[in-house]
């Protein structure tokens, strides 16, 4: 997988050197650089070199900014981690009970109407929602600040505000995804012949409902959960930006745009190495809500 | 403001919490002449990006520097009117005979953010460590030979040769700052600062930058207590920040809305043409762009007027030359009126079978050009050249043009204040930043001439007849300068907008 991350990286055209000078060139200067950068060396050796160092949690230095990555990605995680769990929570506000009841009652109105809200949730660009939503509230209403982010342990209050508005945006287009699985496996559970012998076996509503509907509709709901949140965690660059979100899409945006390669490296590694508990963590939770995988 | 000749790059690294160098908690402003004082407020700015690092030798990012700006000093700076230079950290100077000896006298009683005395040693340290660790602003230095401290007070530049903008050349923008003798071994100035600026830097995170005034100022005391850079790259947003309040500043304006906010009283919304200044340029090596017909044809076929509309929403003065029309070196000199016929029959004459096929690069960090590349092919369409767009990232829009893969491109040079420095670069035979493969002897030797003059009206009529020729062969097919615009909260006072981009917060005084 490092290989893959580096040669990824790599393959980026443009120079960062080069980059780091603007148009203005120098040779000599450019020279000096690329020296002190070490991107002159073999990209063998260069690979050794950062596969080695990040065994031991050395991810390298940013071109740009002279920080170490490791703690140019510290810096961030808590914002992003703050906005991921947000998001999935709205979503699965929104995602759950909207599913079943439209699972409950197919082609009736909330059905249609569940249908098309998701539908908009889906197409509608998650900048242009995001725009609007600060000039209502933050705007014209006023009631909360356009973006930022303040730590929870310095002001919870700012937190949560600051919170609201991104987290909606996300939830919303997250949730509307999980609304259409949860309807269809709510669905898909509900025609399976153990729920017709449990009817038939004269079980009370809510019971069928809760263990063997419910429960069987749980699977595909962790699993793409799990990806809403692995894909969240990863940044959300475009709400990032547009709240001033100081996430991880922002700072490997960043780092793309200037080929500051160690960054790139470093965010890179940690999104996939975030897709890969997040698919364990998946896997487990299928085995305790699903008893018959375990064996 | 943004390093004279570097196109930046929008910032790209982080920056970590890091308290500067702490100490230096000394009383008595009474003597200040500045503002009120330093209140407790603080003044909130809205800047469109983080910077990428505090080190003013090593970064070239315009948000790096709009901190900086705030927290260091040079030994001469622009005017705020007319960007020409006046003392500030040294008081007075003298130039040899020959022009090859600067004799700077140093301000007296001037204090680092640490306490500590700033005199001359710290003036040889900081532009040796240009000079010998061959940092981004070492080609400022290319003509001097020694630079040397005779007393305290006293800083000496010798000269290989005459350079009548010596000046600019160390007081252009706070990348010239002068940091305390050793700060680079004692302090990491990727995030930490030790300036004699109004401001020290408190601490910067992923999401805002922190300054506190410093007391001890030696041009007095600032008139707020700090200043908050926060980051709100959307403009719209940061329009809306300022608008509820939350912040007090910004120069991240959405240009479409420049006019609906001109009579607007929810905000102060300046505007005045910046030295920056945009164009166009043809590759001299792929034919049939050499033919000096086929550029003038070119020339003759787009409405610069109706660029800068589509690029700035009119907020951009057209320019058939470099700078505007109040700065001093400004050439006033517009050959080419749109004339389509014109431009017909000039490619006609060079022999050239239509439709010609012509790429234009461009990249997406200045989207601007986008839009402006359209307009551009849509003037040159009727005069039957085909533009060809070519949309790229900056690193390999900056690759393409460094080995010459183009047919033309089309971007800016930013903070362009004196003609030695970008007409040189830009123009002559072999200059480093020639990328076009323009040659004209005549124009060589004028700039020769021009580097050395030390008469201002002779150097300007020098750079004049250069700048006419520049602009006769299309060596770069200028286009417009583009207005800095910048917003405040109403009854925010002693603010001053600058064509230099340069933003200094310390006379500011809130609301």
């Amino acid at each position: 997988m490092s290989v893959i991350v580096f040669g990824l990286v790599q393959l980026v055209p443009g120079d960062p050197i080069r980059l780091a000078l603007g148009t203005r060139f120098d040779q000599e200067t450019y020279d000096a650089l690329l020296a002190r950068s070490g991107l002159g060396q073999p990209l063998v050796t260069q690979y050794f070199g950062w596969a080695g160092r990040a065994l031991t949690g050395d991810l390298g230095v940013s071109f740009r900014s002279g920080e170490t990555v490791t703690s140019l990605i510290a810096e961030r995680l808590p914002a992003t981690l703050t906005l991921a769990f947000a998001s999935i929570l709205v979503a699965l506000l929104i995602a759950v009970p909207l599913g079943t009841l439209s699972a409950l009652r197919p082609r009736s109105v909330v059905d249609r109407v569940a249908t098309v809200l998701s539908q908009i949730g889906i197409s509608v660009p998650e900048f242009w929602m995001a725009i609007v939503l600060i000039l209502v509230f933050a705007g014209t209403l006023g009631w909360l600040p356009s973006g930022g982010y303040v730590p929870l342990t310095e002001d919870p209050g700012g937190w949560a505000q600051r919170l609201l508005l991104p987290a909606v945006v996300t939830g919303v287009v997250s949730g509307s995804v999980i609304t259409r699985f949860v309807r269809s496996s709510v669905l898909e559970a509900l025609g399976a012949d153990h729920v017709r012998t449990a009817q038939a076996k004269g079980l009370p509503t809510r019971q069928i409902f809760a263990w063997h509907v419910l429960r069987n509709a749980l699977l595909p709901l962790v699993t793409v959960t799990g990806v809403q949140l692995a894909y969240l965690l990863s940044g959300v660059v475009v709400v990032e930006i547009v709240f001033a979100w100081p996430g991880l899409g922002q700072l490997a945006l960043q780092a793309v745009q200037s080929r500051d390669y160690p960054v790139l490296q470093g965010a890179i590694l940690l999104f996939a190495v975030v897709f890969l508990l997040i698919n364990l963590v998946v896997d487990l939770l299928y085995t305790a809500i699903d008893p018959r995988i375990r064996r | 403001m943004r390093s004279t000749r570097s196109l930046p790059v929008v910032v790209a690294g982080v920056l970590l919490v890091s308290a500067c160098g702490g100490g230096g908690e000394s009383v008595d402003t009474g003597a200040g002449g500045g503002g009120g004082g330093g209140g407790g407020d603080t003044l909130v700015a809205a800047v469109s990006a983080q910077p990428d690092q505090f080190d003013p030798h090593v970064t070239t990012a315009y948000p790096s520097f709009q901190v900086l700006e705030n927290v260091y000093d040079t030994l001469v700076v622009p005017n705020a009117e007319d960007l020409t230079m006046e003392p500030s950290l040294a008081e007075s100077w003298e130039t040899s005979g020959d022009g090859l000896t600067w004799t700077f006298t140093l301000r007296d009683g001037v204090t680092f953010h640490d306490g500590s005395e700033f005199d001359a040693a710290d003036v040889v340290y900081s532009y040796n460590r240009i000079i010998d660790e061959e940092l981004s602003n070492s080609f400022r230095f290319q003509n001097v030979a020694d630079v040397t401290a005779p007393d305290p007070r006293t800083v000496v530049i010798t000269l290989s040769q005459p350079t009548p903008n010596l000046l600019e050349r160390i007081g252009s923008f706070k990348g010239m700052a002068i940091l305390p003798e050793n700060a680079a071994d004692e302090l990491d100035l990727t995030t930490e600062a030790n300036g004699t600026g109004p401001f020290r830097l408190e601490s910067s995170d992923a999401s805002r930058t922190v300054l506190t005034a410093y007391e001890d100022h030696w041009g007095g005391a600032a008139g707020v207590g700090g200043v908050e850079f926060r980051y709100i790259t959307e403009p719209a947003a940061a329009l809306t920040a300022l608008q509820s309040g939350e912040v007090q500043w910004t120069d991240n304006v959405p240009p479409q809305q420049i006019e609906s906010l001109t009579g607007d009283d929810t905000v102060e919304l300046q505007t005045t043409p910046s030295v920056d200044y945009w164009y166009l340029s043809m590759n001299y090596a792929r034919p049939p762009f050499d033919d000096r017909d086929v550029r003038r044809a070119i020339s003759f076929a787009i409405d610069r007027e109706a660029v800068a509309e589509a690029a700035w929403f009119g907020a951009a003065q057209p320019n058939q030359t470099a700078i505007p029309e109040d700065s001093f070196f400004h050439t006033d000199y517009a050959p080419f009126q749109p004339d389509p016929d014109q431009a017909r029959q000039l490619l006609e004459q060079a022999g050239v079978q239509t439709p010609l096929t012509m790429g234009l690069m461009v990249t997406d960090e200045f989207p601007e050009t986008v839009t402006a590349a359209q307009v551009i092919a849509s003037q040159l369409e009727p005069i039957g050249i085909n533009v060809e767009i070519e949309t790229l990232d900056f690193a390999t829009w900056l690759d393409r043009q460094g080995q010459g893969d183009f047919d033309a491109f089309y971007l800016g040079w930013l903070g362009n204040l004196d003609p030695a420095a970008y007409y040189q670069e830009q123009h002559q035979t072999d200059g480093p930043n020639n990328y076009q493969g323009y040659s004209n002897p005549q124009v060589d030797q004028l700039l020769q001439q021009g580097a050395t003059e030390t008469d201002e009206t002779a150097r300007k009529q020098v750079y004049d007849q250069a700048a006419q020729l520049i602009v006769d062969d299309v060596s770069y097919l200028y286009l417009y300068n583009p207005d800095v615009v910048q917003a405040w909260a109403p009854g925010l006072s002693g603010y001053q907008i600058r064509a230099d981009k340069a933003i200094n917060f310390e006379t500011v005084e809130l609301p």
